[in-house]
C-alpha cells in the first residue's frame, strides 16, 4: 500500500498542477506539489532514499511535459539528495521543519533547472520574469506545505506511508 | 544517459515516445473529465452562510435568492460561452475552407512555470500533426508540439523557446521577429530595423514567411519602443491579442500550405 500511495502522489500532483492549480496560480506561478512530496519523503527518509524517489517523481514529469527529458528527474534527485541530509538532524515532527525544507529545495531545484536549462539549450529566454516565476512559485510551494506536511508527516509515522524498515 | 536525452529532447520532436503517448493518453480522459465538471459547476463557489435565529420566511428567501443568484451565474456563463463560440463559428466559416479548421477545446496547462504549453482535447486521431499552427478568433495562439492519440500539446507563443516572423499591420514593411518572454500578458519584438517607424498601438500580424503560420494572424498590439544597446535595432514590448490564461477552445489549422517564399527563420 505504501509503494502505491508513493507511486499514485506523483500521478496526482501533476494532474492537480495541469488543471486545478492553473486556475487558482499566483502571478501566472502554480505550486510544485510533486517537488513539495519528494522534498516531505527525503526529509522523513534521507538523502540516498529521497534521490530515488526524487528521479522517478521528475521523470514522470518529464515525460508528461515532453521537453528537456531527464531536467527534472535530475534537478528533483539533487534537490532531495541535498534536503535529505537534514534527516535526523532537524525536528521533524514540527511543520515549520516542513515549510523551511520546502522553501529550501524550492531554491535549489530552480537553480538546478536554471543550470540544466542553459546548459542545454542557450536560446532559452531567461529574464527577471523568470525569476519572479520562481519567487513566487516558492511561496505557493511554502503555502500548500504546511497541510500537505501536516498529513504526510502522520501518514509516513503512523499512517499508511509507515514504512515496514526494510529499507 | 539523462543529460543526454534532456538534449535530444530540448527542441520539439516529430514523434514522442510510446510512455510519453501512454501517460497522455491516461491523463487526457481525467483533465478533460475536470474541465466538464469544472463548467458544469461553474458560479457553485458561492455559499451562503446561514444564521441560526433567522425566521422561517428569511430563509426561504435566502434560498430563493440563492437560488437564482446560481441560477444567474450559471445563464451568464452560458451566454459568455454561447458568445465565445459563435466568435468561433463564424471565424470558423469564414477560414474552415482555406485553413480545415479543426476545433479543440483546452483540457490542461503546463504543471509548471518553465514551458509555456496547453494540452487539447484532440489528437493523432483526429487528424492532429506536429507542427500545426494553432489560432483562436483573438490571434495566434502556437503550434502543436507533439500529439497523443487523443491529445495534443501546443507551444503557447508565449513560451520562452517561441519565435514568429512578424510585420506590422499597417506600414507592412516593418519586420521583426515575435519572441515568448514566459508571461502570458506581454512579448517581445526585436530584430526591428533602426530606421523603421513604428507606433504604440499599432497591430502586429505573422509575416507569413515561414513553413509554421499563415501570413496576417494577429499577434497583438505594440505597447513601447526602444533602442537596442547596439543602436541599429529597436525592440517593443507587444501585447498579446490573445488572452491564454483565459483560452478555453481554440482552432487548429490542419490544412496550411506554406509559401516557399525564405525569410524569418521562425519556431526554434
Amino acid at each position: 500500500m505504501r509503494y502505491f500511495l508513493l507511486a499514485i502522489l506523483p500521478f496526482l500532483a501533476i494532474f492537480l498542477q495541469s488543471t486545478f492549480f492553473n486556475s487558482y496560480s499566483i502571478k501566472g506561478a502554480v505550486p510544485d506539489i510533486v517537488l513539495v512530496f519528494v522534498i516531505f519523503y527525503a526529509l522523513l527518509n534521507g538523502g540516498r532514499k529521497g534521490a530515488y524517489y526524487g528521479l522517478c517523481c521528475g521523470l514522470l514529469e518529464d515525460l508528461f511535459i515532453g521537453r528537456f527529458i531527464g531536467i527534472n528527474a535530475i534537478a528533483k534527485a539533487i534537490t532531495a539528495y541535498v534536503i535529505g541530509i537534514l534527516q535526523g538532524r532537524v525536528f521533524e515532527e514540527n511543520v515549520i521543519v516542513g515549510i523551511i525544507g520546502v522553501i529550501l529545495g524550492s531554491i535549489i531545484n530552480a537553480g538546478l533547472l536554471l543550470v540544466l536549462v542553459l546548459l542545454n539549450f542557450s536560446a532559452f529566454n531567461v529574464n527577471e520574469l523568470l525569476f519572479m516565476d520562481m519567487l513566487y512559485q516558492t511561496l505557493y510551494n511554502a503555502l500548500v506545505a504546511a497541510p500537505i506536511y501536516i498529513w504526510f508527516y502522520q501518514s509516513s509515522r503512523r499512517g499508511l506511508l509507515k514504512g515496514t524498515g526494510e529499507i | 544517459m539523462l543529460l543526454a536525452t534532456m538534449r535530444y529532447t530540448s527542441s520539439t520532436r516529430a514523434e514522442i515516445t510510446v510512455a510519453e503517448k501512454l501517460l497522455r493518453d491516461s491523463y487526457a480522459p481525467l483533465q478533460s473529465g475536470l474541465n466538464e465538471m469544472r463548467r458544469g459547476i461553474n458560479g457553485l463557489g458561492l455559499h451562503f452562510a446561514e444564521k441560526k435565529n433567522m425566521n422561517a420566511k428569511i430563509k426561504q428567501l435566502n434560498r430563493e435568492k440563492a437560488q437564482l443568484t446560481m441560477e444567474n451565474q450559471r445563464l451568464q456563463e452560458y451566454e459568455a460561452e454561447t458568445l465565445r463560440l459563435r466568435k468561433l463559428l463564424n471565424f470558423g466559416e469564414e477560414n474552415k475552407e482555406q485553413f480545415g479548421l479543426e476545433y479543440a477545446r483546452v483540457i490542461a496547462r503546463s504543471p509548471n512555470n518553465w514551458f509555456k504549453v496547453i494540452t487539447i482535447d484532440k489528437g493523432a486521431e483526429d487528424g492532429i500533426a506536429q507542427g500545426m499552427p494553432v489560432i483562436s478568433p483573438d490571434g495566434l495562439v502556437g503550434r502543436i508540439s507533439n500529439t497523443s492519440q487523443h491529445s495534443a500539446q501546443v507551444t503557447l507563443i508565449t513560451d520562452r523557446e517561441m519565435a514568429v516572423g512578424v510585420i506590422l499591420q499597417d506600414s507592412r514593411e516593418t519586420r521583426g521577429i515575435i519572441e515568448g518572454t514566459g508571461d502570458s500578458y506581454s512579448l517581445a519584438m526585436i530584430n526591428i530595423p533602426y530606421y523603421a517607424k513604428v507606433k504604440k498601438g499599432e497591430k502586429v500580424i505573422t509575416s507569413g514567411l515561414s513553413e509554421f503560420y499563415p501570413k496576417g494572424i494577429q499577434i497583438g498590439t505594440i505597447q513601447s519602443v526602444k533602442r537596442e544597446s547596439n543602436g541599429l535595432l529597436l525592440s517593443a514590448t507587444v501585447k498579446p491579442a490573445v488572452q491564454f490564461d483565459k483560452l478555453e477552445e481554440v482552432m487548429v489549422i490542419a490544412k496550411y500550405n506554406p509559401v516557399s517564399e525564405s525569410g524569418i527563420n521562425e519556431g526554434e
